[in-house]
């Protein structure tokens, strides 16, 4: 039996504009299972992140359920929802923006633990802290120092660090390494995987990198205007991109190996409106294999195989 | 006939930023060369001394506090750092033109975008308003824009459209080179594939050279003929693409390239550089690699690597090689 720990199902979240209503995230539905990683991927403004934050309730969403650990956190009244959000924790983006400039290192990882009421008196917060520190590898003599002492790296370590303080069970990842460079990358990358090895922890690990999301995730969900276009294992969304627009997506990647030669799939145009979006497949202007079906209805999301979910009227009639 | 072919030639070119009680060392003698018609890619993190390196270039450092130390920057024979302002308002945007990273910052909001294309073509040609509006709409469908959209403003384009429109003005005038600093790190991957096959396309078109500056090699891999590594204000290898990506010797360079997540096999662990890049104000007096160096020797962070030629155009500062049989772990890629 398999092991669920989140599962999201019609998630929607409509944002009201004086034009109409945009939509954010339109029927988003997937589950992981305890320990695993879900990659998120898509483009500046297909709903990736208001999807993070529907989850956590940090955005209300239109309608839709999500469902924690067996509990529907959708029913749940705000106080509740504060203590529950004690096991769904946020890393964000910019390290820079994301911690208070006028807290200390100790203070800002001591925040959430004090919040939450884990642990009582001064001293034992402190080794807590410093057990935090060591855990996301911050030297000790840097627990006074303030954020804009620090560079990109180590502000990241301490937002990981405010995470893991109330030890959570799922920690929502909105581009934890788009702001670092390579090297220091390469290192936040590590650290997440091996405190998921060591806490048994479950990641959603949005991004725009494709690389980064093919080495972190088990299972890949492709977003697009708000849509789940294709969804799949890893592997298997590499090795067999079905949706024309992740096969675009995955051709624009550029490898730094010479030996790698790919057809590059040009796209035309750039992400279009999500402001009263008609019922239409919503990547119809953009895409380079269109059919007539394309202008009649939004397409359903079908198992073409086992796993491998595909929103688009190419597949429909395969379902696995 | 070597001779003919240059076009710029930076000579040990040395700028530091001299702040109230602390000296910034950005860029330490670099020396490279660019032929006409050719691509260099300028790689490095954040501080490597990329960008400063490029704004020399143009001599726009900004001054104070940057002082240009020492060194040459020749573009065709003229030596730019020499220039008065006068004359380099007049290779600036004719003779060489920049594209600055951040598309949504580079355009003036109150002016429309055929205004500003026009204003960099009346400056460096004999045109009166209206020729000019007429060529910075020819410009506009040049870079995939529609020419109608000259009377709009740049709040009324996307953020790849804005990029297209700073190439534009970048190119209005023909420049026999162009610096793109970063031009695709604020845009979408598949918005980036289009702007820079854009890129690539005009480039053959125009017949012009580029340096393009990224932190993303594989970038580089796509677009340049030429690479420079650039670690703390240094050139740390360069040579041919085929000589840094299949034969790269630098440490540095080494651990650059493990550092990327490898998508033909996507379990492998990423091997990090440890540690940090050193603060400017405090260079060591040899390697400034050598506290994050695998294979540093104890004498590596006082003794100041000589660049060793490896053959070909290709040079690396490492003072391991004076070792013989020394060698990275990275294997060369035969093809």
């Amino acid at each position: 039996m398999s092991d669920i720990l989140l599962e999201v199902r019609n998630l929607k979240k409509y944002f009201k504009t004086s034009r109409g209503a945009l939509h954010a995230v339109d029927d988003v539905s997937f589950t992981i299972e305890r320990g695993k990683t879900l990659g998120i991927v898509g483009e500046s403004g297909c709903g990736k992140s208001t999807t993070g934050r529907c989850i956590m309730r940090l955005i209300e969403p239109t309608s839709g359920q999500v469902i924690f650990d067996g509990k529907d956190l959708s029913k749940l009244s705000a106080r509740q929802m504060r203590k529950e959000r004690k096991d769904i924790q946020i890393i964000f983006q910019d390290p820079f923006s994301s911690l208070d400039p006028r807290q200390t290192v100790l203070q800002a990882i001591a925040e959430p633990i004090i919040q939450n009421k884990l642990i009582k008196g001064t001293a034992a917060i402190e080794k807590r802290v410093l057990e935090l520190m060591e855990t996301v590898g911050l030297a000790e003599r840097l627990i006074n120092s303030y954020p804009h002492e620090l560079d990109g790296g180590r502000r990241q370590r301490i937002g990981i660090a405010r995470a893991l303080s109330v030890e959570p069970k799922l920690i929502i990842c909105d581009e934890p390494v788009s702001a670092l460079d390579v090297s220091i990358q390469a290192q936040i990358l590590n650290l997440l995987e091996d405190l998921q090895d060591k806490l048994g922890l479950t990641y959603i690990f949005i991004t725009h990198d494709l690389s980064v999301v093919n080495h972190f995730s088990d299972d890949i969900a492709v977003m697009y205007l708000g849509k789940m276009v294709e969804k799949a294992p890893a592997e298997e969304l590499f090795a067999n991109p079905m949706h024309p627009y992740t096969k675009a997506l995955l051709s624009a990647i550029p490898v730094p190996d010479l030996r790698y030669k790919q057809e590059r799939i040009l796209l035309k145009g750039e992400i279009t409106s999500p402001v009263n979006l008609p019922d239409q497949c919503r990547f119809k202007k953009r895409c380079y294999m269109p059919c007539e079906k394309c202008d009649g209805c939004e397409p359903k999301l079908v198992e073409v195989r086992p796993n491998h979910f595909v929103s688009c009227h190419l597949f429909d009639g395969q379902q696995n | 006939m070597d001779e003919e072919k240059r076009l710029l030639v930076v000579d040990h070119l040395t700028v530091n930023y001299e702040l109230e009680d602390e000296t910034v060392e950005a860029v330490r003698d670099v020396s490279f060369s660019l032929d006409k018609g050719k691509t260099l890619g300028l790689v490095g993190e954040t501080g490597a001394g990329k960008t400063t390196t490029a704004l020399a270039i143009l001599n726009l450092i900004p001054d104070p506090p940057g002082v240009i130390k020492n060194g040459t920057v020749e573009l065709e024979g003229q030596n730019v750092l020499e220039k008065g302002a006068k004359d380099m308002s007049h290779i600036r945007g004719k003779d060489v033109s920049m594209i600055f990273q951040d598309p949504m910052t580079s355009l003036n909001p109150v002016f429309t975008v055929g205004d500003q294309i026009a204003e960099s073509i009346m400056i460096h040609e004999k045109v009166d308003k209206k020729e000019a509006f007429e060529k910075a709409k020819r410009m506009l469908e040049v870079v995939g824009i529609p020419g109608e959209r000259a009377y709009e403003y740049p709040h009324q384009f996307s953020g790849g459209m804005k990029q297209r429109v700073v190439i534009a003005i970048a190119l209005a005038c023909n420049p026999q080179l162009l610096i793109a600093d970063e031009p695709t790190t604020a845009l979408d991957v598949t918005i980036q594939a289009q702007v820079l096959d854009l890129m690539r396309n005009l480039k053959r078109k125009y017949g012009m050279a580029m340096i393009l500056i990224t932190h993303d090699l594989g970038i580089i891999a796509e677009t340049c003929d030429d690479v420079a590594v650039m670690y703390a204000g240094q050139i740390i290898e360069r040579g041919t693409l085929e000589e840094i990506f299949n034969h790269a010797r630098h440490p540095y360079t080494e651990g650059l390239f493990n550092s990327l997540p490898n998508i033909a096999d996507r379990k492998e662990r990423l091997k990090p550089i440890p540690g940090l890049m050193p603060d400017p104000t405090k260079l060591p007096k040899g390697c400034a690699f050598a506290p994050r160096c695998p294979y540093a020797r104890p004498d590596c962070i006082d003794v100041m690597p000589e660049e060793i030629h490896f053959g070909g155009t290709h040079y690396c500062r490492c003072s391991a090689y004076r070792e013989e049989g020394f060698h990275i772990e990275r294997e060369d890629i035969e093809v």
